[in-house]
C-alpha cells in the first residue's frame, strides 16, 4: 500500500478522534430537548398502601384512611396544593378536559414541594360525623378530616339503582405557576362513598 | 343628670370602642401575617427554582420549604400568628441559603466549563500532534522499505 493512501485514513481517523475530544465542550452548549412528556401523577391508595381496599361503604362515626400521593415528572421542583372537597352526586366535579376545577369549597388542603422525579405522600383519615336521614334523602352535616371538623351540610337523594346515599370525597391537584404567580388546577381523583347512618 | 354620672357613661362607652378596635387590630394582624407568610414561602420557592436552574441540588432547600408549608397550613387552621412567623422565618432562611447555593453552583459550573474546554483543547492538540508523529513514522518506514528494495 502506498504511503499516500495511509494519509487519507490518518486524516479521517484524527478528525474523528478530535471530534470525540470536543464532545464534552459541545455538550455544554448544545441542549438536546428531552423527548419525554412532562406531567404530574396524582394517586390514592387504600389503608393497606395498595391500590385496593378503598373505603366505599362507610358508616357514621367510623374512621377510614387513604393515602394520597403525587409524583413530579415536570423537569423542575414544583410547588403543589392538594385540595380535599366533598360533594353529592349532582354537585360540580372538576372537568379535566378543559382544566376547570370544582367551585365547591376546599375542606382540607396540603401544600408541599416536590423535587423532579420525586414523590410525596400523606395519610388522610376521615370520618362522617353527623347525618340526618329520611327514606329518600340524607344530609351529611359534618365530617372530620385528620381530626379537623368541617360543617358540610350536603344533601343526597337515595340512588335507587345502587340502593344507597352516595357522596364523593375528591382531591384536586393544583400546581403553582411562576409566571402567573398563582396555583392552577391540574387534575383530580375521587372516592365514592355510600354512607350508612349507623354502626 | 349629675356630671359625674354622664362622665361615667361616656367612659364606659369609650372603653367599649377601645376593646372593639383592639379585636379588629388583632384580626387584621393575623390576616396580614398569613399573606406575608405565604409570599415569603413563594419568594423562597422562586429562589430555590433559580438555584436549581443554575445546576445546584436543592433537595435540602425543599425539605426546609416543606417545613415552612406545614407551619403555614397549621397557621391557617388555627389562625395563629406564631405559626405564620415561623413559616416566614424558615422561608427567609431558605431564600438566603438559595442565594449562596446558586453562587456556589455558578462558580462550580464555571470551573467545570473551563476545565472541560481546556481538556478538549489539550486532547485535540495531542491527537493532532500524535497524528503528525504517526504520519512521519509511516513515511520514514515506507522510505526505508523502498530503499532496501
Amino acid at each position: 500500500m502506498d504511503v499516500k493512501e495511509y494519509r487519507g485514513w490518518l486524516i479521517v481517523g484524527s478528525l474523528a478522534l478530535m471530534l470525540l475530544a470536543a464532545t464534552p465542550t459541545l455538550a455544554l452548549y448544545l441542549k438536546i430537548p428531552s423527548g419525554s412528556e412532562r406531567f404530574s401523577e396524582l394517586w390514592l391508595l387504600g389503608s393497606g398502601h395498595k391500590a385496593e381496599d378503598y373505603p366505599s361503604n362507610v358508616k357514621v362515626n367510623e374512621t377510614y384512611s387513604v393515602f394520597v400521593g403525587v409524583v413530579n415528572h415536570l423537569g423542575y421542583s414544583a410547588y403543589y396544593n392538594v385540595s380535599v372537597k366533598f360533594r353529592n352526586q349532582t354537585q360540580q366535579l372538576p372537568v379535566a378536559s378543559n382544566a376547570t376545577h370544582s367551585a365547591l369549597p376546599t375542606l382540607y388542603e396540603f401544600n408541599f414541594f416536590v423535587g423532579n422525579d420525586e414523590a410525596w405522600e400523606a395519610l388522610l383519615n376521615f370520618k362522617i360525623l353527623n347525618v340526618e336521614r329520611s327514606n329518600d334523602y340524607m344530609i351529611v352535616n359534618s365530617l372530620s378530616i385528620n381530626n379537623v371538623l368541617f360543617q358540610v351540610d350536603t344533601i343526597s337523594k337515595r340512588d335507587e339503582t345502587r340502593n344507597g346515599f352516595y357522596y364523593q370525597l375528591f382531591f384536586e391537584l393544583w400546581l403553582y405557576n411562576i409566571t402567573s404567580q398563582s396555583f392552577q388546577y391540574n387534575n383530580h381523583v375521587g372516592l365514592w362513598l355510600n354512607v350508612t347512618d349507623f354502626i | 343628670m349629675k356630671p359625674s354620672l354622664v362622665l361615667l357613661i361616656l367612659l364606659v362607652f369609650a372603653s367599649q370602642l377601645l376593646v372593639a378596635e383592639t379585636f379588629l387590630i388583632g384580626e387584621g394582624y393575623a390576616t396580614s401575617s398569613s399573606t406575608e407568610s405565604e409570599e415569603s414561602v413563594v419568594s423562597a420557592y422562586r429562589a430555590a427554582l433559580e438555584t436549581e436552574k443554575a445546576g445546584a441540588n436543592v433537595s435540602s432547600l425543599l425539605v426546609k420549604l416543606n417545613e415552612a408549608a406545614k407551619f403555614l397550613a397549621s397557621g391557617r387552621m388555627s389562625n395563629g400568628s406564631a405559626d405564620f412567623d415561623e413559616a416566614t422565618r424558615i422561608a427567609r432562611e431558605v431564600e438566603n441559603a438559595a442565594v449562596e447555593l446558586k453562587d456556589s453552583a455558578l462558580s462550580e459550573g464555571l470551573q467545570r466549563m473551563v476545565f472541560t474546554m481546556t481538556a478538549s483543547v489539550v486532547g485535540m492538540a495531542l491527537i493532532a500532534l500524535g497524528s503528525l508523529v504517526v504520519w512521519r513514522l509511516l513515511k520514514n518506514r515506507y522510505r526505508t522499505n523502498t530503499l532496501q528494495k
